[in-house]
């Protein structure tokens, strides 16, 4: 960032009426709603009636609520596993579709498709193969692991887990394809030269090139996926018992219709935390990158 | 640099929080808009809670519409209504009437004092006193004043194929452990005796709502409540008379739907469900020729101590955010007629609240006198405090079952469990 | 040179050709072709779902149509999307030019730049709860305050999408035009917004994709079911399909066809513009 010594220039009057209405509106209708929420957290309110603040209660409640920490770790776990297989396959899918195949467009075209669905109704689709499909199959080809409706056993955040890769790789494919594309000709050339090959060549030259695309998506699938909802609503309701139940889901339910509404102000305001711990995390590492790019 | 930004950012936000947390907090008031249709009618919002009564509900409505010039009612029934009504409980935007079961929603709506005291209302007149009674426990501070009208009640226990269990010379068992050897005899002919849908959760309640209140000791509620007793201590029964029936469960119990299993029962895939009459609605839309009927659960082995669930399936009640109070109550007015009641019933199954409606249909008969007799229980889990989620820690109790969790310390856990849920609601 | 031939030469690579093909079919394919042949089979012929239809049965979408209002919901969601698409992009556009412009010249817009990135930090499930009592306290619970909402909340996002390719354009534009005269508010739309184009579609992508898909905001917002969104009637209506599924699937396809035909037509925009995005935030 460049600083400036000399006198300041002026700054037209008419870029204060671009920026202020803007300002004010996302004021009242974002930031004041946000802290709003931080104030409710340190009440009783059920969302209507009478209230007292309670000061710390709830979030002392918070961290000695059972419920709580399992909605916590399905997340966690839920988020980091979505995360990890989610860039493993976009990244083989990006290697293959930059290969030199036939129908480039067209296969990339389907592959990116699922990105374009809702999904609430991609949820829906799937519950219904996964209930009503795969258990059919599964007796008549006597595979006793597949003759059951796996959103119904212990098993059922796999369910949920198979669905967000599904479509959330599409995004991440191409953000992959558009990294290896700046990836040079040349660069593999001399590779070739120095006899590198298959997973060598990746491991030692393609990966360390494409490694700032990585980060990106690493940072933004997690972010993403701590926020899952509509697919567990579509899907199993946060059950079976509350195997499933994902933090916007427990706000949600609980915030509204348990009576909790402070509580579960509080727990928003925990995961804003933690989201807002990655992504300062995230600003430090690309600006790192950018201080190392220019 | 770029720190310092943010701490100056935080800070201004830190500031702002307390100036704001000063002035924030009284925002009531309810604004009742007032909407009216092209031609001058009052447009009137009926919300229903039950998916079930869609069509019956809508055909009442439409008859009334069409009767009068005034009020134009619309029916609307949202998935998961439960949740979306206190939603806009919280957003001050309840519609202006609402059809619901008489269960713990209703006692938080009513606690929080959205509905219109409908006391000296002459459509009172016609309604069964003892679900008035009902409606009035679950009123704040058991008062007795009419904020909702029963309308239906429903019956809980076992609905049968009457076929299945006439082909196999099955009378209906009238203690638990004929109800067991029904299981045994069903299955020595190759016949999955139940059809669980545990994927819904709610749809394992109705066991433990026919067996708890028979086997718990009595002021279970009150020593519950002041913290002498437990559900460890007393409802152990319940859990193992559970784990006794899903042994005569289809495989897949847990990985079933509702909507699914009612569909395979009416398939004729399984001989019993346990559920409410309100399945009987569906099970019929899937299979209009089936041959049902209810029977109560046998919930001990004294045939004389076991009873039908039944409770305030739906009661009809305006909001104090109503934007035509008169238009309302004439609305309710029709519906609790004798003749419209009489529809409800035939077609949903249910038992009325409305005296002279009669329930003659086969597909409840095996209820019918117990109901009439007065034979009932309400369901316990409307004594328990709102918010207390039954249904998922009896869903953790058979996923943990099924990952080979030994079955005595299940049951303790489980109970364990629930009295703790219990224990943190019951201090706010 | 030689060397390029020979590489003209091997040209395709099969085996991998093969492979993703197989993969998509498979797994991308396959499960829309389920969803496609319930949505037009008969209730009767479902003991084989994965076969093919006996017979094709179009009332499926008829009564879809009918049971779930289509007209209406899709109009509903049309305007919300296009309406926030429209204006997002020329607002979210302009105040990220006067931000961008003035960064260094003065503190204020220095500090409205963190303002507004830093609330990227706060996901929507945060402000929910307080943000729904609010907007019903404005009356915001519609169609046209949900719309207004979008706009608003877009800003964080947008608005560190364009600073970025606002850099990118030279201040010489801006000072040639204020010689001619001009003042900041013509500059902007008369120079720099037509510019502006390449990150305009990226964020009109972006808008879109949120607003056509989203289901946490309309679920939690609109309450009168002549507001409800095509995601929000799916969901309000699955309990009324019950086993209904050649019913449910046709209405789920009706909610997809319209944004197949955009990928069909607008593919290579769409993909570019969500990748653009990603990359540069």
């Amino acid at each position: 960032m460049k600083k400036k010594t000399a006198l300041k220039p002026k700054v037209n009057i008419a870029f204060y009426f671009m920026v202020i209405p803007f300002v004010v509106l996302f004021f009242a209708f974002h930031t004041i709603p946000f802290l709003r929420g931080i104030f409710y957290s340190f009440t009783d309110w059920k969302g209507y009636g009478v209230w007292n603040t309670v000061g710390l209660r709830n979030y002392i409640q918070f961290f000695k609520d059972p419920a709580i920490a399992q909605t916590y770790l399905f997340t966690l776990k839920f988020a980091i596993s979505a995360t990890v297989l989610v860039n493993v396959i976009s990244l083989a899918l990006a290697c293959g579709l930059n290969s030199k195949i036939r129908f480039k467009n067209t296969i990339k075209a389907v592959y990116f498709l699922p990105y374009m669905l809702g999904t609430l109704i991609i949820g829906f689709v799937f519950n219904f193969i996964f209930g009503n499909v795969i258990p059919l199959m599964g007796q008549s080809l006597g595979i006793e692991a597949l003759s059951s409706n796996i959103l119904g056993t212990n098993k059922a955040w796999l369910g949920i887990l198979f669905v967000t890769v599904w479509q959330s790789m599409a995004f991440n494919t191409m953000i992959y394809i558009s990294g290896l594309q700046t990836v040079g000709k040349d660069v593999y050339e001399a590779a070739d030269l120095d006899g590198a090959t298959g997973f060598t060549r990746f491991r030692k030259i393609t990966f360390p090139l494409i490694a700032p695309f990585f980060t990106i998506n690493m940072v933004l699938s997690v972010k993403n996926f701590l926020m899952a909802f509509d697919q567990i609503m579509a899907m199993t309701g946060g059950g079976p018992g509350t195997s499933t139940t994902s933090i916007s889901v427990l706000i949600y339910k609980r915030g509204f219709d348990g009576g909790q509404f402070a509580y579960q102000s509080a727990n928003a305001v925990i995961l804003f935390l933690i989201i807002a711990g990655i992504s300062i995390f995230q600003l430090k590492v690309l600006e790192k990158r950018e201080a190392k790019m220019s | 640099m770029k720190g310092k930004r943010f701490l100056a950012l935080g800070l201004t936000a830190v500031m702002s929080a307390g100036i704001l947390a000063g002035c924030s907090g009284g925002d009531t008031g309810t604004a009742a808009k007032e909407t009216k249709t092209s031609d001058g009618k009052t447009e009137l919002e009926f919300l229903s809670t039950k998916a079930e009564n869609k069509d019956t509900l809508q055909k009442l409505v439409d008859a009334y519409n069409e009767s009068q010039d005034k009020v134009k009612v619309n029916l609307t029934q949202p998935a998961d209504a439960g949740t979306v009504l206190k939603t806009r409980m919280t957003k001050n935007d309840l519609p202006d009437m609402v059809s619901m079961g008489g269960d713990f929603n209703y006692a938080e709506l009513q606690s929080a004092g959205v509905f219109v005291d409908l006391s000296g209302e002459s459509m009172l007149e016609n309604i069964n006193e003892s679900y008035m009674n009902m409606l009035y426990q679950l009123n704040k501070d058991q008062e007795e004043k009419p904020y909702g009208i029963p309308y239906a009640t429903n019956s809980s226990g076992i609905i049968y194929n009457k076929d299945i269990f006439e082909e196999n010379n099955i009378t209906v068992p009238e203690t638990f452990t004929e109800l067991m050897d029904v299981c045994e005899t069903l299955k020595a002919a190759g016949i999955t005796p139940f059809e669980f849908t545990y994927k819904d959760a709610w749809t394992i309640l109705p066991v433990w709502n026919s067996v708890a209140p028979v086997i718990q000791p009595e002021n279970f509620y009150t020593d519950r409540r002041a913290g002498s007793t437990t559900f460890a201590d007393t409802h152990s029964e319940v859990m193992e008379k559970y784990l006794k029936l899903v042994e005569y469960a289809q495989n897949d119990y847990m990985g079933t739907s509702y909507d699914d299993g009612n569909k395979k029962f009416a398939a004729g895939e399984a001989a019993m469900m346990i559920n409410g009459s309100w399945a009987i609605t569906e099970i019929k839309k899937a299979n209009a020729d089936i041959q049902v009927d209810q029977f109560k659960f046998p919930s001990t082995d004294d045939a004389s101590k076991n009873m039908v669930n039944s409770g305030v399936d739906v009661l009809l009640a305006v909001t104090t955010s109503c934007s035509d109070v008169e238009g309302a109550k004439d609305f309710l007015s029709y519906m609790v007629q004798q003749e419209n009641a009489q529809i409800y019933a035939e077609e949903q199954f249910a038992f009325s609240a409305v005296n002279g409606v009669e329930q003659n249909d086969p597909s409840v008969a095996g209820v019918k006198d117990d109901i009439e007799a007065g034979n009932v229980v309400d369901f316990p889990d409307h004594y328990y405090p709102s918010g207390l989620d039954l249904s998922a820690d009896l869903s953790t109790f058979f996923l943990d079952k099924n990952n080979g969790k030994e079955d005595a310390k299940n049951i303790e856990d489980t109970l364990k469990k629930i009295d703790s849920d219990y224990d943190t609601l019951n201090v706010n | 040179m030689e060397k390029n031939k020979m590489r003209v030469k091997e040209k395709y690579n099969w085996p991998m050709t093969v492979l993703l093909i197989a993969l998509a079919v498979i797994f991308i394919l396959g499960p829309l072709y389920i969803a496609v042949i319930i949505a037009v089979k008969d209730p009767s012929d479902m003991a084989n779902v994965l076969a093919w239809p006996k017979v094709f049965r179009w009332q499926n979408f008829a009564d879809a149509w009918t049971m779930t209002d289509y007209p209406r919901k899709f109009l509903n969601t049309f305007f919300i999307t296009v309406v926030n698409l429209v204006f997002t992009i020329l607002s979210n556009s302009m105040v990220a030019y006067a931000i961008t412009r003035n960064r260094e010249k003065s503190r204020f817009f220095n500090m409205m730049y963190y303002y507004f990135v830093s609330a990227m930090f706060i996901p929507f499930n945060v402000i929910m709860l307080p943000l729904v009592k609010q907007a019903s306290a404005f009356n915001l619970d519609n169609i046209f305050g949900i719309t207004f909402l979008y706009i608003i909340f877009g800003l964080p996002m947008n608005i560190f999408l364009y600073t970025g390719f606002v850099k990118s354009l030279p201040d010489a534009l801006d000072e040639a035009a204020y010689i001619d005269g001009a003042t900041p508010f013509q500059t902007f739309f008369k120079i720099i917004f037509p510019l502006m184009k390449p990150m305009s579609a990226t964020v009109a992508i972006l808008s879109f994709m949120w607003t056509w898909n989203d289901f946490l905001m309309p679920l939690v917002l609109l309450s009168d079911q002549k507001d409800q969104t095509l995601q929000l009637a799916q969901y309000v209506f699955k309990g009324q399909f019950n086993t209904q599924y050649n019913l449910a699937f046709a209405s789920y396809l009706l909610v997809l066809i319209p944004i197949l035909l955009v990928y069909v037509f607008c593919q290579k925009w769409i993909i570019a513009g969500v990748t653009n995005g990603a990359v540069k935030a």
